[in-house]
């Protein structure tokens, strides 16, 4: 459809952005003649009246020789001939390639600014990172004043353990060299006893005890010897 | 001074952690090995010395009176609390740090304002635009007609 009456500022209200230009141009039958002459015919003729139309007006050129046929009509011929052949067969090839370029450049452009858009966006989310980061600080004071608490607390609690240890140690050490003494006293007069009842076993008393020793183990031997 | 029991605020090492830039993570260890090393020896030691059983040493102990002194002597002993120095200083450094910290949160949303950029997002479609809609979207691809009257209105070399 021919964009003829493409309402532009028509009214008070400027149709800004401009809405874009349509993709395809107005629509042709045999690439010369637009629809809208069709279309226009077609309520009084029918199908086939512009066809008659065009039929009728070429019989009536020639016909009446107000187009003459020359050697300009066959060269016209054969050029025109040749020009619609390449164009059926390369058209859409080249219309191809051409919109390859444009779309090239359009997706690079594109790609650019997404490219843009999301580095910016990147920065932005480390940027309120980075902020968020800052925000805990509080927490590297705490555990620096944790330690400092805990450090005093230790350091305190170990005099009074060094106190309550040296002071034990020398009661202690009182106590066992007391403990010692004693023993070694102990020690020293049970031998002393010893060694002076051994010596005052008079050889009398020897013969004395080794005799009743002996009377004793006959008694014994006999009790035994009953038994078993 | 009122330091003796200064409660000790529990630190969520987790979030703490979390918070820690990587560039700054050694630091982060080293100081939380610290604060592990001390809760250890802190947790190891008692809070009180066991007490001292005086009678068992007044009834062992001959020495006359020695007992006794000992006795007096150390409940007469008051062991010093060690005192605090640095926290006046974690103060001072905190209160610096909150400074340094609003200044670069400032920066931080000076960049941002930089960086959002408003005109990139309601710019209108590449496909849709003319030369003209493109130098006022990027002014920077406007051709100087001024100094380059003939075409390309820009020096050969930068084509």
């Amino acid at each position: 459809v021919l964009h003829t009456t493409r309402p532009l500022h028509t009214t008070q209200q400027s149709l800004a952005p401009v809405p874009p230009l349509p993709e395809k141009g107005g629509e042709v039958r045999h690439g010369l003649i637009p629809e809208e002459f069709f279309q226009f015919l077609y309520p009084k003729t029918g199908v086939t009246g512009p066809y008659m139309l065009g039929t009728g007006l070429l019989l009536y050129l020639l016909s009446k020789e107000i187009y003459v046929v020359n050697h300009e009509t066959a060269a016209a011929a054969c050029i025109l001939t040749v020009i619609v052949y390449a164009i059926k067969k390369f058209g859409p090839d080249v219309a191809a390639f051409a919109d390859k370029l444009n779309e090239e450049k359009m997706a690079s452009a594109l790609a650019m600014k997404n490219d843009t858009i999301q580095t910016l966006q990147t920065a932005i989310e480390e940027e309120k990172k980075e902020q968020w980061r800052a925000e805990g600080r509080s927490y590297l004071f705490d555990a620096k004043r944790n330690n400092i608490a805990m450090l005093l607390e230790a350091n305190y609690r170990e005099r009074l353990l060094t106190v309550y240890n040296e002071v034990k140690k020398r009661l202690d050490y009182q106590v066992a060299l007391q403990n010692l003494k004693r023993q070694k006293e102990q020690d020293h007069m049970i031998q002393w006893v010893e060694k002076n009842v051994v010596q005052s076993i008079t050889p009398q008393q020897q013969k004395e005890s080794i005799a009743k020793c002996i009377l004793d183990l006959k008694a014994l031997s006999k009790s035994a010897h009953a038994a078993v | 001074m009122a330091g003796r029991r200064a409660a000790l605020k529990a630190v969520d090492w987790a979030a703490f952690a979390e918070r820690v830039p990587p560039s700054q993570r050694a630091m982060f260890n080293a100081l939380k090995t610290r604060n592990d090393a001390l809760t250890a020896r802190l947790a190891a030691l008692p809070e009180k010395p066991p007490a001292i059983d005086w009678a068992f040493y007044k009834a062992n102990v001959a020495k006359a009176g020695m007992v006794d002194e000992f006795q007096k002597k150390f409940s007469a002993l008051k062991v010093p609390e060690p005192v605090d120095t640095q926290t006046a200083k974690i103060d001072a450094q905190e209160k610096e740090a909150a400074k340094s910290t609003a200044e670069y949160i400032q920066a931080s949303k000076a960049r941002i304002a930089q960086y959002e950029q408003e005109k990139l997002k309601n710019m209108i479609p590449f496909e849709q635009m003319t030369f003209e809609d493109l130098s006022e979207a990027f002014p920077e691809t406007k051709l100087n007609k001024e100094k380059y009257p003939y075409w390309p209105h820009k020096p050969i070399a930068d084509l």
